[in-house]
Protein backbone atom coordinates (compact mmCIF):
# COMPACT_ATOMS: atom_id res chain seq x y z
CA UNK A 1 0.00 0.00 0.00
CA UNK A 2 2.87 2.49 0.54
CA UNK A 3 4.39 1.42 -1.97
CA UNK A 4 1.59 2.21 -4.66
CA UNK A 5 0.98 6.14 -2.40
CA UNK A 6 4.35 6.20 -3.45
CA UNK A 7 4.64 5.81 -6.97
CA UNK A 8 0.79 7.71 -6.82
CA UNK A 9 3.12 10.93 -5.26
CA UNK A 10 5.93 10.45 -7.60
CA UNK A 11 3.22 10.26 -10.44
CA UNK A 12 1.74 13.42 -9.38
CA UNK A 13 5.15 15.01 -9.32
CA UNK A 14 6.16 13.97 -12.73
CA UNK A 15 2.99 15.19 -14.26
CA UNK A 16 3.24 17.89 -12.40
CA UNK A 17 6.66 19.07 -14.01
CA UNK A 18 5.40 17.64 -17.80
CA UNK A 19 1.67 19.24 -18.20
CA UNK A 20 1.43 21.44 -14.99
CA UNK A 21 -1.29 19.07 -13.14
CA UNK A 22 -3.28 21.04 -16.32
CA UNK A 23 -5.45 17.87 -16.51
CA UNK A 24 -5.85 15.07 -14.16
CA UNK A 25 -8.51 12.84 -16.30
CA UNK A 26 -8.29 13.08 -19.55
CA UNK A 27 -5.80 14.26 -22.02
CA UNK A 28 -7.79 15.91 -24.20
CA UNK A 29 -10.24 18.07 -21.65
CA UNK A 30 -8.44 21.22 -20.29
CA UNK A 31 -12.11 22.56 -19.52
CA UNK A 32 -13.46 19.44 -17.91
CA UNK A 33 -15.10 21.82 -14.75
CA UNK A 34 -16.84 23.91 -17.33
CA UNK A 35 -17.94 21.16 -19.78
CA UNK A 36 -19.12 18.85 -16.58
CA UNK A 37 -21.51 22.19 -15.74
CA UNK A 38 -22.86 22.05 -19.58
CA UNK A 39 -23.00 18.39 -19.36
CA UNK A 40 -25.54 18.62 -16.10
CA UNK A 41 -27.11 21.53 -17.99
CA UNK A 42 -27.37 19.52 -20.97
CA UNK A 43 -28.67 16.54 -19.32
CA UNK A 44 -31.47 18.54 -17.45
CA UNK A 45 -32.86 20.19 -20.68
CA UNK A 46 -32.70 16.61 -22.32
CA UNK A 47 -34.73 14.78 -19.53
CA UNK A 48 -37.20 17.67 -18.94
CA UNK A 49 -37.48 18.55 -22.62
CA UNK A 50 -36.05 16.77 -25.51
CA UNK A 51 -36.05 13.30 -24.61
CA UNK A 52 -39.73 13.22 -23.70
CA UNK A 53 -40.68 14.81 -26.77
CA UNK A 54 -38.40 12.30 -29.34
CA UNK A 55 -40.40 9.42 -27.17
CA UNK A 56 -43.47 10.45 -28.09
CA UNK A 57 -42.01 10.53 -31.49
CA UNK A 58 -40.52 7.17 -31.55
CA UNK A 59 -43.38 5.57 -29.93
CA UNK A 60 -46.71 7.72 -31.93
CA UNK A 61 -45.43 8.47 -35.41
CA UNK A 62 -46.45 5.75 -38.28
CA UNK A 63 -43.42 4.13 -39.37
CA UNK A 64 -43.61 5.40 -42.68
CA UNK A 65 -43.63 8.90 -41.78
CA UNK A 66 -40.70 8.11 -39.40
CA UNK A 67 -39.05 6.38 -42.05
CA UNK A 68 -39.73 8.94 -44.56
CA UNK A 69 -38.30 11.74 -42.21
CA UNK A 70 -35.20 9.67 -41.77
CA UNK A 71 -34.45 9.26 -45.13
CA UNK A 72 -34.74 13.29 -45.94
CA UNK A 73 -32.59 14.36 -43.86
CA UNK A 74 -29.97 11.11 -44.18
CA UNK A 75 -30.38 12.40 -47.97
CA UNK A 76 -29.13 16.12 -47.30
CA UNK A 77 -26.25 14.45 -45.22
CA UNK A 78 -24.90 12.21 -48.48
CA UNK A 79 -25.21 15.23 -50.24
CA UNK A 80 -22.26 16.82 -46.94
CA UNK A 81 -20.94 13.11 -46.89
CA UNK A 82 -20.18 13.20 -50.25
CA UNK A 83 -18.23 16.41 -50.42
CA UNK A 84 -16.26 15.12 -47.69
CA UNK A 85 -15.30 12.20 -48.47
CA UNK A 86 -13.73 13.88 -51.88
CA UNK A 87 -12.39 16.11 -50.19
CA UNK A 88 -10.46 13.05 -48.45
CA UNK A 89 -9.60 11.67 -52.01
CA UNK A 90 -11.81 8.98 -51.45
CA UNK A 91 -13.49 8.87 -54.75
CA UNK A 92 -15.42 5.82 -54.59
CA UNK A 93 -17.08 6.79 -51.59
CA UNK A 94 -17.64 10.32 -52.65
CA UNK A 95 -19.21 8.93 -56.40
CA UNK A 96 -21.38 6.13 -54.12
CA UNK A 97 -22.63 8.96 -51.57
CA UNK A 98 -23.44 11.38 -54.82
CA UNK A 99 -25.15 8.62 -56.53
CA UNK A 100 -27.46 8.17 -54.01
CA UNK A 101 -28.54 11.75 -53.78
CA UNK A 102 -28.65 12.29 -57.40
CA UNK A 103 -31.29 8.83 -57.52
CA UNK A 104 -33.09 9.72 -53.75
CA UNK A 105 -33.71 13.15 -54.70
CA UNK A 106 -35.36 12.12 -58.27
CA UNK A 107 -36.71 8.75 -58.01
CA UNK A 108 -36.67 8.79 -54.46
CA UNK A 109 -38.78 12.15 -54.35
CA UNK A 110 -36.77 14.63 -52.69
CA UNK A 111 -34.90 12.07 -50.22
CA UNK A 112 -38.58 10.41 -48.79
CA UNK A 113 -37.38 6.92 -49.33
CA UNK A 114 -34.17 5.51 -49.71
CA UNK A 115 -34.04 3.88 -53.42
CA UNK A 116 -30.03 3.95 -52.98
CA UNK A 117 -29.80 1.35 -50.72
CA UNK A 118 -31.61 -0.69 -52.46
CA UNK A 119 -29.72 -0.57 -55.45
CA UNK A 120 -26.19 -1.48 -53.50
CA UNK A 121 -25.57 1.85 -52.92
CA UNK A 122 -24.17 2.04 -49.47
CA UNK A 123 -24.44 4.87 -47.20
CA UNK A 124 -21.30 6.52 -46.79
CA UNK A 125 -19.27 7.37 -43.67
CA UNK A 126 -17.78 10.71 -43.92
CA UNK A 127 -17.47 13.99 -42.40
CA UNK A 128 -15.94 17.21 -42.14
CA UNK A 129 -14.52 17.06 -39.20
CA UNK A 130 -12.83 13.26 -40.32
CA UNK A 131 -11.76 15.30 -43.70
CA UNK A 132 -9.38 17.61 -41.78
CA UNK A 133 -8.51 14.64 -39.55
CA UNK A 134 -7.02 13.10 -42.89
CA UNK A 135 -5.09 16.13 -43.22
CA UNK A 136 -3.50 15.65 -40.03
CA UNK A 137 -4.88 17.57 -38.07
CA UNK A 138 -5.19 17.11 -34.09
CA UNK A 139 -8.66 16.47 -32.49
CA UNK A 140 -8.16 20.17 -30.28
CA UNK A 141 -9.63 20.21 -26.93
CA UNK A 142 -12.51 18.35 -26.25
CA UNK A 143 -15.79 20.68 -25.46
CA UNK A 144 -19.28 20.30 -24.43
CA UNK A 145 -21.64 22.33 -26.62
CA UNK A 146 -24.33 23.61 -25.01
CA UNK A 147 -28.04 22.57 -26.34
CA UNK A 148 -26.16 20.01 -28.21
CA UNK A 149 -23.51 17.91 -27.03
CA UNK A 150 -19.88 16.14 -27.28
CA UNK A 151 -17.64 18.00 -29.54
CA UNK A 152 -14.10 18.77 -30.43
CA UNK A 153 -12.78 21.76 -32.11
CA UNK A 154 -11.68 20.58 -34.85
CA UNK A 155 -14.86 18.18 -35.32
CA UNK A 156 -16.89 21.28 -35.08
CA UNK A 157 -16.19 21.84 -38.88
CA UNK A 158 -18.84 19.23 -39.56
CA UNK A 159 -21.94 21.05 -38.08
CA UNK A 160 -20.81 24.16 -39.02
CA UNK A 161 -19.99 23.59 -42.53
CA UNK A 162 -23.51 22.09 -43.00
CA UNK A 163 -25.26 24.76 -40.79
CA UNK A 164 -23.51 27.47 -43.39
CA UNK A 165 -24.21 25.38 -46.33
CA UNK A 166 -26.88 23.72 -45.50
CA UNK A 167 -30.93 23.47 -46.76
CA UNK A 168 -31.73 26.21 -44.06
CA UNK A 169 -30.75 29.34 -46.71
CA UNK A 170 -33.53 28.11 -48.82
CA UNK A 171 -36.14 28.02 -46.04
CA UNK A 172 -36.93 31.60 -45.84
CA UNK A 173 -39.79 32.37 -43.48
CA UNK A 174 -38.16 32.37 -39.83
CA UNK A 175 -40.78 29.40 -38.33
CA UNK A 176 -39.74 27.33 -41.24
CA UNK A 177 -35.79 27.14 -40.02
CA UNK A 178 -36.99 26.70 -36.80
CA UNK A 179 -39.31 24.06 -37.85
CA UNK A 180 -36.61 22.01 -40.05
CA UNK A 181 -34.48 22.16 -37.19
CA UNK A 182 -36.80 20.98 -34.93
CA UNK A 183 -37.92 18.06 -36.92
CA UNK A 184 -34.27 17.20 -37.21
CA UNK A 185 -33.38 17.04 -34.00
CA UNK A 186 -36.39 15.40 -32.73
CA UNK A 187 -35.27 12.79 -35.49
CA UNK A 188 -31.68 12.81 -34.10
CA UNK A 189 -32.48 12.13 -30.70
CA UNK A 190 -34.96 9.70 -31.14
CA UNK A 191 -32.17 7.26 -32.91
CA UNK A 192 -30.29 7.78 -29.30
CA UNK A 193 -33.12 6.51 -27.69
CA UNK A 194 -32.46 3.28 -26.71
CA UNK A 195 -28.56 4.20 -25.83
CA UNK A 196 -29.71 5.67 -22.99
CA UNK A 197 -30.35 3.52 -20.62
CA UNK A 198 -26.85 2.28 -20.32
CA UNK A 199 -25.36 6.05 -20.06
CA UNK A 200 -27.72 6.36 -17.10
CA UNK A 201 -26.69 3.29 -15.67
CA UNK A 202 -22.70 4.46 -15.50
CA UNK A 203 -21.17 6.01 -12.74
CA UNK A 204 -19.59 8.88 -14.22
CA UNK A 205 -22.07 9.44 -17.53
CA UNK A 206 -19.79 12.22 -18.02
CA UNK A 207 -17.05 10.67 -18.37
CA UNK A 208 -18.27 7.59 -19.84
CA UNK A 209 -19.40 9.36 -23.05
CA UNK A 210 -16.66 11.95 -23.57
CA UNK A 211 -14.38 8.74 -23.58
CA UNK A 212 -16.37 7.01 -26.00
CA UNK A 213 -16.73 10.27 -28.21
CA UNK A 214 -12.95 10.66 -28.51
CA UNK A 215 -12.24 7.08 -29.30
CA UNK A 216 -14.79 7.30 -31.73
CA UNK A 217 -13.51 10.11 -33.69
CA UNK A 218 -10.21 8.60 -33.40
CA UNK A 219 -11.07 5.51 -34.81
CA UNK A 220 -12.97 7.33 -37.47
CA UNK A 221 -10.28 9.53 -38.30
CA UNK A 222 -8.27 6.01 -38.99
CA UNK A 223 -11.04 4.72 -40.73
CA UNK A 224 -10.59 1.89 -38.59
CA UNK A 225 -7.46 1.14 -38.88
CA UNK A 226 -5.90 3.56 -35.94
CA UNK A 227 -1.62 3.51 -35.28
CA UNK A 228 -2.15 2.96 -31.43
CA UNK A 229 -5.37 3.28 -29.15
CA UNK A 230 -5.83 6.84 -28.34
CA UNK A 231 -4.27 7.71 -24.90
CA UNK A 232 -7.23 8.64 -22.34
CA UNK A 233 -5.23 9.52 -19.37
CA UNK A 234 -5.36 7.09 -17.16
CA UNK A 235 -2.89 4.26 -18.49
CA UNK A 236 -2.88 0.57 -19.08
CA UNK A 237 -0.71 -0.49 -15.86
CA UNK A 238 2.20 1.13 -13.66
CA UNK A 239 4.73 0.64 -16.30
CA UNK A 240 3.85 3.02 -19.05
CA UNK A 241 2.44 5.34 -16.78
CA UNK A 242 5.79 7.68 -17.33
CA UNK A 243 6.69 6.26 -20.83
CA UNK A 244 6.27 9.41 -23.45
CA UNK A 245 9.12 8.80 -25.43
CA UNK A 246 9.32 12.46 -26.34
CA UNK A 247 10.59 13.78 -23.26
CA UNK A 248 14.36 12.31 -22.20
CA UNK A 249 14.95 11.41 -18.50
CA UNK A 250 11.54 10.00 -18.17
CA UNK A 251 12.23 6.99 -19.53
CA UNK A 252 14.83 6.44 -16.58
CA UNK A 253 11.68 7.77 -14.20
CA UNK A 254 9.89 4.78 -15.40
CA UNK A 255 12.42 2.12 -14.20
CA UNK A 256 12.90 3.91 -10.89
CA UNK A 257 9.37 3.32 -10.42
CA UNK A 258 9.24 -0.42 -11.29
CA UNK A 259 12.04 -1.10 -9.54
CA UNK A 260 10.51 0.68 -6.56
CA UNK A 261 7.26 -0.62 -6.58
CA UNK A 262 9.17 -3.87 -6.58
CA UNK A 263 7.41 -5.16 -9.47
CA UNK A 264 8.16 -8.47 -10.85
CA UNK A 265 6.52 -8.34 -13.48
CA UNK A 266 8.33 -5.69 -15.02
CA UNK A 267 8.50 -7.79 -18.08
CA UNK A 268 4.86 -7.85 -19.51
CA UNK A 269 3.77 -6.69 -22.21
CA UNK A 270 4.04 -2.57 -22.37
CA UNK A 271 1.92 -0.89 -25.33
CA UNK A 272 4.83 1.53 -26.42
CA UNK A 273 1.92 3.24 -27.56
CA UNK A 274 0.19 4.30 -24.45
CA UNK A 275 2.15 7.07 -23.60
CA UNK A 276 0.21 8.91 -20.57
CA UNK A 277 1.09 12.28 -19.85
CA UNK A 278 0.27 14.14 -23.20
CA UNK A 279 0.10 17.92 -22.26
CA UNK A 280 -3.48 19.01 -22.44
CA UNK A 281 -2.15 21.98 -25.56
CA UNK A 282 -0.99 19.57 -28.02
CA UNK A 283 -3.47 16.50 -27.51
CA UNK A 284 -2.47 14.49 -31.04
CA UNK A 285 1.38 14.97 -30.02
CA UNK A 286 1.15 11.32 -28.83
CA UNK A 287 0.96 10.63 -32.68
CA UNK A 288 4.24 9.11 -33.52
CA UNK B 1 -20.74 -50.18 -41.34
CA UNK B 2 -20.57 -48.49 -44.08
CA UNK B 3 -23.57 -46.10 -42.51
CA UNK B 4 -21.97 -46.18 -39.16
CA UNK B 5 -19.12 -44.58 -40.24
CA UNK B 6 -20.49 -42.17 -42.22
CA UNK B 7 -22.77 -41.45 -39.10
CA UNK B 8 -19.90 -41.44 -36.86
CA UNK B 9 -17.92 -38.87 -39.15
CA UNK B 10 -20.91 -36.43 -39.86
CA UNK B 11 -21.09 -35.88 -35.75
CA UNK B 12 -17.63 -35.77 -35.10
CA UNK B 13 -16.69 -32.12 -37.90
CA UNK B 14 -18.42 -30.08 -36.24
CA UNK B 15 -15.93 -30.77 -32.92
CA UNK B 16 -12.97 -31.01 -35.86
CA UNK B 17 -14.34 -27.68 -37.03
CA UNK B 18 -14.74 -26.36 -33.74
CA UNK B 19 -11.18 -27.10 -32.82
CA UNK B 20 -9.50 -26.02 -36.27
CA UNK B 21 -11.58 -22.94 -35.82
CA UNK B 22 -9.75 -18.88 -36.42
CA UNK B 23 -10.95 -15.87 -34.99
CA UNK B 24 -12.95 -14.79 -38.05
CA UNK B 25 -14.43 -18.34 -38.69
CA UNK B 26 -15.54 -17.89 -34.96
CA UNK B 27 -16.91 -14.20 -35.44
CA UNK B 28 -18.51 -15.42 -38.05
CA UNK B 29 -20.19 -18.50 -36.38
CA UNK B 30 -21.18 -16.49 -33.30
CA UNK B 31 -22.54 -13.50 -35.02
CA UNK B 32 -24.63 -15.48 -36.85
CA UNK B 33 -26.07 -17.47 -34.06
CA UNK B 34 -26.56 -13.72 -32.67
CA UNK B 35 -28.33 -12.61 -34.84
CA UNK B 36 -30.49 -15.74 -35.46
CA UNK B 37 -31.70 -15.46 -31.67
CA UNK B 38 -32.16 -11.32 -31.59
CA UNK B 39 -34.73 -11.50 -35.21
CA UNK B 40 -36.36 -14.88 -33.20
CA UNK B 41 -36.65 -11.95 -31.11
CA UNK B 42 -38.00 -13.64 -27.74
CA UNK B 43 -40.70 -11.20 -26.36
CA UNK B 44 -38.99 -11.33 -22.92
CA UNK B 45 -35.51 -9.33 -23.12
CA UNK B 46 -34.07 -10.75 -20.27
CA UNK B 47 -34.37 -13.91 -21.97
CA UNK B 48 -32.89 -13.16 -25.11
CA UNK B 49 -29.95 -11.38 -22.79
CA UNK B 50 -29.49 -15.02 -21.09
CA UNK B 51 -29.14 -16.96 -24.97
CA UNK B 52 -26.90 -14.49 -26.28
CA UNK B 53 -24.78 -14.06 -23.21
CA UNK B 54 -25.09 -18.11 -23.62
CA UNK B 55 -23.70 -17.97 -26.73
CA UNK B 56 -20.85 -15.66 -26.49
CA UNK B 57 -19.27 -15.59 -22.61
CA UNK B 58 -17.40 -19.30 -23.17
CA UNK B 59 -15.48 -17.21 -25.72
CA UNK B 60 -14.72 -14.63 -23.73
CA UNK B 61 -11.82 -13.88 -21.44
CA UNK B 62 -13.65 -11.62 -18.77
CA UNK B 63 -10.61 -11.40 -16.76
CA UNK B 64 -8.07 -9.65 -18.70
CA UNK B 65 -11.51 -7.61 -19.77
CA UNK B 66 -11.81 -6.36 -16.22
CA UNK B 67 -7.52 -6.16 -15.96
CA UNK B 68 -8.22 -3.85 -18.62
CA UNK B 69 -10.60 -2.04 -17.78
CA UNK B 70 -9.38 -1.07 -14.26
CA UNK B 71 -6.27 -0.29 -15.50
CA UNK B 72 -3.09 0.60 -13.80
CA UNK B 73 -4.78 -0.67 -10.44
CA UNK B 74 -5.29 -4.26 -10.97
CA UNK B 75 -2.17 -5.58 -9.82
CA UNK B 76 -2.78 -3.21 -7.07
CA UNK B 77 -5.56 -5.76 -6.38
CA UNK B 78 -5.66 -9.17 -4.18
CA UNK B 79 -6.54 -11.94 -6.25
CA UNK B 80 -9.81 -12.00 -4.10
CA UNK B 81 -10.47 -8.51 -5.38
CA UNK B 82 -9.82 -9.37 -8.90
CA UNK B 83 -12.14 -12.01 -8.67
CA UNK B 84 -14.58 -9.87 -7.19
CA UNK B 85 -14.09 -6.96 -9.72
CA UNK B 86 -14.59 -9.83 -12.42
CA UNK B 87 -17.54 -10.90 -11.60
CA UNK B 88 -19.05 -7.50 -10.90
CA UNK B 89 -17.48 -6.46 -14.04
CA UNK B 90 -19.14 -8.79 -16.21
CA UNK B 91 -22.55 -8.34 -14.91
CA UNK B 92 -22.37 -5.20 -15.80
CA UNK B 93 -21.26 -5.79 -19.22
CA UNK B 94 -23.65 -8.12 -19.82
CA UNK B 95 -26.30 -6.56 -18.45
CA UNK B 96 -25.86 -2.79 -20.56
CA UNK B 97 -24.46 -3.72 -23.71
CA UNK B 98 -27.18 -6.39 -24.21
CA UNK B 99 -29.85 -4.28 -23.77
CA UNK B 100 -28.61 -2.24 -26.38
CA UNK B 101 -28.88 -4.77 -28.49
CA UNK B 102 -32.37 -4.90 -29.53
CA UNK B 103 -31.80 -2.31 -32.15
CA UNK B 104 -29.73 -4.66 -34.13
CA UNK B 105 -32.51 -7.01 -34.79
CA UNK B 106 -32.22 -6.46 -38.36
CA UNK B 107 -28.39 -6.20 -38.78
CA UNK B 108 -25.91 -7.47 -41.20
CA UNK B 109 -22.12 -8.49 -40.09
CA UNK B 110 -19.83 -8.13 -42.68
CA UNK B 111 -16.34 -9.47 -41.73
CA UNK B 112 -13.75 -6.99 -43.41
CA UNK B 113 -10.61 -8.73 -42.11
CA UNK B 114 -8.05 -9.57 -39.54
CA UNK B 115 -5.48 -7.37 -38.56
CA UNK B 116 -2.46 -9.04 -36.70
CA UNK B 117 -2.33 -7.25 -32.67
CA UNK B 118 0.43 -6.65 -30.40
CA UNK B 119 2.16 -10.37 -30.70
CA UNK B 120 1.39 -13.65 -32.25
CA UNK B 121 -1.04 -14.63 -30.02
CA UNK B 122 -3.22 -12.01 -30.89
CA UNK B 123 -5.41 -10.79 -33.99
CA UNK B 124 -8.44 -8.42 -34.22
CA UNK B 125 -11.48 -9.48 -35.89
CA UNK B 126 -12.11 -6.09 -38.13
CA UNK B 127 -16.26 -6.29 -38.74
CA UNK B 128 -19.08 -3.81 -40.03
CA UNK B 129 -22.09 -3.88 -38.54
CA UNK B 130 -25.02 -2.56 -41.16
CA UNK B 131 -28.44 -1.41 -40.69
CA UNK B 132 -30.17 -0.42 -44.17
CA UNK B 133 -29.94 2.98 -44.97
CA UNK B 134 -27.88 3.83 -42.02
CA UNK B 135 -24.44 5.01 -41.58
CA UNK B 136 -22.46 1.11 -40.61
CA UNK B 137 -21.00 0.64 -37.52
CA UNK B 138 -17.40 -0.59 -37.02
CA UNK B 139 -17.74 -3.40 -34.63
CA UNK B 140 -13.87 -5.10 -34.15
CA UNK B 141 -13.02 -8.41 -32.09
CA UNK B 142 -9.81 -8.52 -30.12
CA UNK B 143 -8.61 -12.37 -29.77
CA UNK B 144 -5.72 -13.35 -28.01
CA UNK B 145 -4.65 -17.35 -28.15
CA UNK B 146 -5.09 -19.14 -24.92
CA UNK B 147 -3.76 -22.30 -24.77
CA UNK B 148 -4.89 -24.10 -27.74
CA UNK B 149 -8.10 -21.51 -27.90
CA UNK B 150 -9.32 -18.41 -29.22
CA UNK B 151 -10.69 -15.75 -26.50
CA UNK B 152 -12.06 -12.17 -26.85
CA UNK B 153 -10.48 -9.79 -24.83
CA UNK B 154 -12.23 -6.61 -25.84
CA UNK B 155 -14.31 -5.66 -27.99
CA UNK B 156 -14.61 -2.31 -30.03
CA UNK B 157 -17.71 -0.31 -31.43
CA UNK B 158 -17.32 2.67 -33.44
CA UNK B 159 -13.59 2.71 -32.21
CA UNK B 160 -15.09 2.93 -28.40
CA UNK B 161 -13.61 -0.44 -26.40
CA UNK B 162 -15.80 -1.95 -24.02
CA UNK B 163 -12.93 -2.38 -21.60
CA UNK B 164 -10.63 1.26 -21.98
CA UNK B 165 -13.94 3.16 -21.55
CA UNK B 166 -14.09 2.62 -18.40
CA UNK B 167 -10.92 3.26 -17.19
CA UNK B 168 -11.31 7.06 -15.91
CA UNK B 169 -14.74 6.65 -14.08
CA UNK B 170 -13.20 3.52 -12.53
CA UNK B 171 -10.17 5.52 -11.47
CA UNK B 172 -12.06 7.95 -10.07
CA UNK B 173 -13.45 5.66 -7.94
CA UNK B 174 -10.13 3.83 -6.79
CA UNK B 175 -9.05 6.67 -6.05
CA UNK B 176 -11.49 8.03 -3.99
CA UNK B 177 -12.83 4.79 -2.21
CA UNK B 178 -9.67 2.10 -3.35
CA UNK B 179 -10.55 -0.92 -4.72
CA UNK B 180 -13.01 -2.51 -2.51
CA UNK B 181 -14.97 0.61 -3.34
CA UNK B 182 -15.32 -0.08 -6.37
CA UNK B 183 -16.24 -3.63 -6.00
CA UNK B 184 -19.25 -2.37 -4.01
CA UNK B 185 -19.95 0.70 -6.37
CA UNK B 186 -20.49 -1.87 -9.05
CA UNK B 187 -22.28 -4.43 -6.78
CA UNK B 188 -24.78 -2.06 -5.56
CA UNK B 189 -25.53 -1.04 -9.15
CA UNK B 190 -25.50 -4.65 -10.56
CA UNK B 191 -27.96 -5.08 -7.58
CA UNK B 192 -30.41 -2.26 -8.63
CA UNK B 193 -30.26 -2.90 -12.04
CA UNK B 194 -31.34 -6.38 -11.80
CA UNK B 195 -34.02 -5.22 -9.56
CA UNK B 196 -35.07 -2.54 -11.62
CA UNK B 197 -35.25 -4.54 -14.70
CA UNK B 198 -37.99 -7.08 -13.34
CA UNK B 199 -40.11 -4.23 -13.07
CA UNK B 200 -39.95 -4.45 -17.11
CA UNK B 201 -37.67 -1.33 -17.21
Amino acid sequence: MTHSILSTLRLCGLALLLAGCASPQNNYDPIEPVNRGIFSFNRAVDRTVVRPVAQTYADYTPGPIKDGTSNFFSNVDDLFGSVAALFQGKFGEAGTSAGRVIVNTTFGMFGLFDWGTRMGLDKGKADFGQTLGHWGIGSGPYLMVPFYGPMTLRDSADPLVRLSWGPIDYIDPLWGQIAYYGVYLVDARSKLLPLDAMLDSQIDPYAYLRDAYLQARWNKVYDGLPPHPLPLGEPDDDDDVPANSNASGVASEAATATMVSGDAAASAPVPASTPASVPASAPDAATP
Amino acid sequence: MKKWIASLVIALLPAFALAAADPEQIVRGVSNDVLVILKQGDKDPAKVREQVDARVSPLADYTRMTSLAVGKYWRQATPEQQQALTREFRTMLVRTYMSALTIYKNAEVDVKGTRPGADADEQTVRTEVSIPGQKPIPLDFYFEKLGSNWKVFDIAVDGISFTVNNRNQFGAVIRKDGIDGLIKTLSDRNAKLAGGGKQGG
